[in-house]
């Protein structure tokens, strides 16, 4: 009896030295990056004491950062594009994924091949085409080009369909034999069963928008189209061993995802969970 | 007569049904079509043509590829990315798995860490590609610092150049990732029903035995799905690429497949080119991802 | 409730994606007809806030040509000559003119044409090309021209005086060799740790080493055919082995700005091109450099191969083109004439840059700037000899330099041997046809 709880006990002590291991490794880089943002240059990098915060901690970077670049309007720009693409990309795909999971349709196998295909399909493969045709359509500079190009993904079709795979077909049929017309089956029952799902393709596209990096450098040309990533990509350019200020900005480009991120993580595991996995 | 007319009202009650399905898929696909898929068949034509962008192209059928297997540009690039996958796929498979399985105890404070572990899964990757480029600067960063107190080693690993930079790739998505597929993982570990592990406890299997015959087992096919997303995401490798190497001067140990089909694409404006390696890309994917599913339902299926 | 829900997010998608295109179709007016009947022109440039002079001469001239309005298009630096032929492949961009910044994007979207030939506005307006000094033949092509140079860089060796000062060695000379330029750099440099002086200062980019080579006027990055290269690496490597210069390594993984790295008031002396001046000069008299560690700086002229007359030097220039796309060509030519002739140059001085058209009023001009080292050594090195131009233009260019500056890396990162990364340049730009 005794050795078992003992057993118990070291496991347990095991259990968390590993955790804290895990935890030190990912929380370290954030660390480092908020003290590095209140630091001079020259202590950034002092490793003999480190110092996590400094005597005189340097808060104007916070400040200066403002005036040294546009970051108010790049902030703005990558607001407007990540919540105008994830409410599309909500919308369009709950809406297309539900036909591919509860409705027969002729070419219904077709027209979801074509999607999951494409899954595999890196962007960088048809981006020229793809530009050379936005162009074309005078989207060349526009916020609208980057709606576009995020807000249609396959991914998102995929992800929902999963999920309402797993919704027992009855559920619709009662639903069905009450009178409802399939749309308001999809509002009425489909939709608000779905919220786990929903806050995590939600997740995944507020991360995927915010992040993006190679579309605004092909399609926003005028400082006044940019976003956060590729004004805080110049900025690291110019002013290299500024490294202070380049922190700040790293830390102001981290907070409105982090915080979406923990509103929304309790039904993250949910929605991983009865959309990802079961092909 | 009257099997014709049920006949008849079967295909009207099928079309009005089409109409209602095509409504709901209209709004995703019109976009979807017009702004992946004509833009993906157009890549395909490009592959088999030489184009700059500008002037007429020209067919030249499988010219593009033929030169693709004598390019040691090429050819590194594609070794460099497959090492890579090598490299990242069953480590932050195994990671993740070992996380979860942590994670799926009764612990104080889980929630918060799992929370945590996801931070460098969202985080912005400018950022943190910046910060790692500080942590493992091979003479002022922290990373060098310690090893040097540690072994008082003469040469600290150059992390960024030479064949250590697929190294700092490998960790740095396994850092950024890790948090992601535990999720997943999580998620699987959930799904396994209690009463399994209740029997094997009853057989008197101990905690290895109990992950070697139930866990491991019930978890297969997320671990299919692990697999199959982690390594789309490994070919695809762009912007860690260039954002940690520093430079879109890629050396030939650091220059990925991407890489190699952005340079073509936009410096040499070699379209056609670097449209063939781009389906060489899609091609190597595909083939992946289909060994997988046929696994997958192999398995699903017994 | 759950309802509710759904119907928000409805209306919200609707009118967000119609604010959004509306806002798009509003801007879309106007294409080509500005204000009061102006006529409307797009110039393409990168760094619009950071770099002064864009701004001065769209304004310059649009306070004497009243009947002609400038937009200025920020394509960012970073991508520029990337971005700058995405945008210009095919048909459908609206660019009017198109800032050239180095030959390799000048070769590309002549290949695409995308810029049109100049010469006949330049035989109408009756346009002296000799006052470029030569330098609008190193970018004709087939005959013909398709830019005018408007700004024109040559490279330096930028010295801090006091380290000199300090150590009490005499400053480096408008007359070395790059074997004394070695040596001198060897004297100055300090290993000690916590008092270090780095005596020379290469930043990454190819340009500092492997145009060295091509000083002689016998070599050029065209040539296919390297060894050349083979002493200067062998001198910076041997010069990073013995703690004279900073690694290459490390200035990567930092990214490390030159003049930052000249800011520190390290590094003794740094062959680098007359852009930094601007850069200098702001960041003194702005306070974010320490006057006391890198204000006290001067120039010197370029040190030359064995054999060749002191003064000779590399270049780059910026120039201007006319879209081929554009509607407004004749206004265009006109803004380009303008910006790359006498008044243009003016305007370029004023703000410490240095005009393609070099003359003893522009250099006056320029050393009559706050903060510009006065000494004589210095003027003297404001007028060179020869200039070579980094890259002069030639077929294949873009591939020419995607080789070379993937050597160029493997060599400094010491992935291979000089020897090995030399006999791969030769073999890889051999293959291209």
């Amino acid at each position: 009896m005794h050795s078992i709880s003992f057993n118990k006990k070291i496991n347990k002590i095991v259990i968390y030295i590993l955790l804290i291991l895990v935890v030190i490794i990912t929380v370290v880089p954030f660390v480092w990056m908020l003290s590095a943002s209140i630091k001079v240059d020259r202590e950034v990098f002092q490793m003999k004491p480190f110092v996590l915060i400094p005597d005189n901690a340097k808060w104007s970077n916070y400040i200066d950062i403002w005036s040294r670049i546009p970051l108010g309007t790049f902030i703005k720009n990558t607001i407007i594009l990540t919540v105008v693409v994830t409410l599309l990309q909500l919308f369009t795909s709950s809406f297309a994924a539900y036909a591919f999971a509860k409705m027969e349709f002729s070419g219904r196998k077709t027209l979801f091949l074509a999607y999951v295909s494409t899954i595999a399909m890196p962007w960088q493969v048809y981006m020229i085409p793809q530009f050379l045709m936005m162009r074309e359509m005078g989207l060349n500079d526009r916020l609208l080009a980057i709606v576009i190009l995020q807000a249609f993904s396959a991914f998102g079709v995929f992800l929902m369909r999963q999920f309402y795979m797993s919704v027992p077909d009855s559920l619709c049929e009662a639903g069905r034999i009450d009178g409802m017309s399939e749309y308001g089956i999809y509002a009425r029952i489909m939709l608000p069963l779905s919220k786990p799902s929903l806050a995590t393709l939600t997740i995944f596209t507020f991360v995927a928008t915010w992040n993006d990096y190679l579309g605004p450098t092909i399609y926003l040309k005028t400082e006044a189209k940019k976003t956060i990533q590729i004004g805080l990509q110049r900025f690291i350019g110019q002013y290299s061993s500024e490294y202070g200020l380049m922190m700040a900005g790293a830390v102001i480009s981290l907070v409105p995802v982090l915080i979406v991120f923990l509103a929304l993580q309790k039904h993250f595991v949910a929605g991983v969970a009865t959309s990802g996995i079961k092909g | 007569m009257k099997t014709h007319t049920l006949n008849e009202r079967e295909k009207k009650r099928k079309r009005r049904n089409n109409l209602v399905a095509y409504s709901f898929i209209a709004p995703n696909f019109i976009g979807f079509a017009v702004f992946t898929l004509v833009p993906i068949v157009v890549a395909f034509y490009m592959a088999f043509c030489q184009w700059d962008g500008s002037n007429p192209a020209k067919f030249i059928g499988f010219d593009n590829f033929i030169n693709l297997t004598k390019d040691t540009f090429f050819l590194n690039a594609l070794l460099n990315t497959f090492l890579y996958c090598l490299g990242t796929v069953p480590i932050t498979m195994i990671i993740s798995l070992g996380l979860a399985v942590l994670l799926n105890q009764k612990i104080k404070g889980r929630g918060l860490i799992r929370a945590i572990a996801c931070f460098p899964y969202v985080g912005s990757i400018i950022a943190v590609t910046t910060v790692w480029r500080m942590l493992f600067h091979p003479t002022k960063g922290p990373v060098n610092s310690i090893l040097f107190d540690l072994f008082q080693m003469d040469s600290l690993p150059q992390w960024f150049s030479g064949r250590l930079i697929i190294l700092s790739y490998i960790l740095f998505s396994l850092w950024k990732s890790m948090g992601y597929y535990m999720v997943i993982y999580l998620a699987g570990l959930q799904g396994i029903p209690n009463e399994l592990y209740e029997a094997a406890e009853l057989d008197g299997a101990g905690r290895w035995q109990k992950f070697r015959y139930v866990t491991w087992p019930q978890l297969r096919s997320t671990t299919f799905f692990v697999v199959i997303i982690l390594t789309i995401g490994c070919f695809k490798i762009y912007d860690t690429a260039v954002l940690l190497s520093g430079t879109n001067n890629m050396s030939t140990s650091s220059m990925v497949l991407v890489s190699f089909i952005y340079t073509k694409a936009f410096t040499n404006w070699n379209l056609g080119y670097a449209s063939a390696a781009a389906i060489c890309l899609f091609l190597i994917v595909l083939v992946v991802t289909l060994i997988q599913f046929k696994n997958e339902s192999k398995f699903s299926n017994d | 409730m759950k309802k509710r829900w759904v119907s928000i997010l409805l209306c919200a998608t609707m009118i967000i994606t119609a604010g959004l295109t509306g806002c798009g179709g509003n801007t879309n007016s106007g294409k080509k007809e500005g204000t009061e009947g102006k006529v409307h022109l797009k110039w393409a440039m990168w760094d619009y806030s950071l770099i002064d002079y864009w701004e001065d001469l769209a304004d310059e001239y649009m306070k004497t040509h009243p009947d002609i309005e400038i937009e200025c298009v920020d394509f960012g630096s970073n991508d520029y000559s990337n971005v700058l032929a995405t945008e210009m492949s095919g048909s459908g961009t609206e660019i009017d003119i198109v800032s050239i910044k180095d030959v390799v994007s000048y070769a590309t979207l002549i290949e695409k044409n995308a810029i049109v030939p100049l010469d006949d506005y330049i035989a109408k307006d009756n346009v002296d090309l000799a006052k470029f000094n030569g330098v609008t033949d190193q970018v004709t092509v087939d005959g013909k021209l398709y830019e005018l140079p408007f700004r024109n860089d040559v490279w330096w060796i930028f010295y801090n005086k006091d380290i000199f000062d300090e150590k009490g060695l005499e400053y480096p000379t408008n007359d070395m060799t790059w074997e004394e330029y070695d040596k001198l750099a060897r004297e100055v440099t300090d290993t000690n740790f916590g008092s270090e002086v780095y005596g020379a200062h290469y930043h990454p980019w190819p340009s500092t080493v492997q145009l060295l080579g091509t000083l002689d006027g016998e070599h050029s990055i065209l040539d296919k055919k390297y060894d050349f290269m083979k002493p200067y690496y062998e001198m910076v490597l041997k010069q990073e082995d013995d703690g004279v210069c900073m690694k290459y390594p490390d200035l990567i993984t930092e990214g490390l700005h030159y003049s930052a790295a000249f800011s520190n008031g390290n590094i003794a002396m740094m062959n680098m091109g007359s852009w930094a001046v601007t850069t200098l000069l702001t960041k003194l008299s702005s306070g974010e450099f320490d006057p006391e560690l890198c204000g006290n700086w001067a120039i010197a002229s370029y040190p030359h191969a064995e054999g060749v007359e002191a003064g000779t030097t590399l270049g780059a220039i910026t120039g201007l083109s006319v879209a081929q796309e554009s509607d407004n060509k004749d206004e265009a030519w006109d803004f380009i004439n303008w910006v790359s002739g006498e008044e243009g140059a003016k305007v370029l001085a004023k703000t410490g840059n240095f005009p393609a058209i070099s003359n003893d009023a522009v250099r006056q001009e320029i050393s009559s700037m706050e903060g510009f080292p006065q000494d004589e050594q210095s003027m003297e090195a404001l007028n060179y000899k020869k200039m070579y131009l980094e890259t002069p233009y030639g077929k294949d260019l873009s591939q020419i330099n995607e080789v070379l500056g993937t050597y160029h890396s493997m060599i400094m990162n010491r992935e291979c041997t000089v020897e090995e990364g030399i006999t791969k340049m030769n073999e890889e730009t051999a293959k291209i046809q």
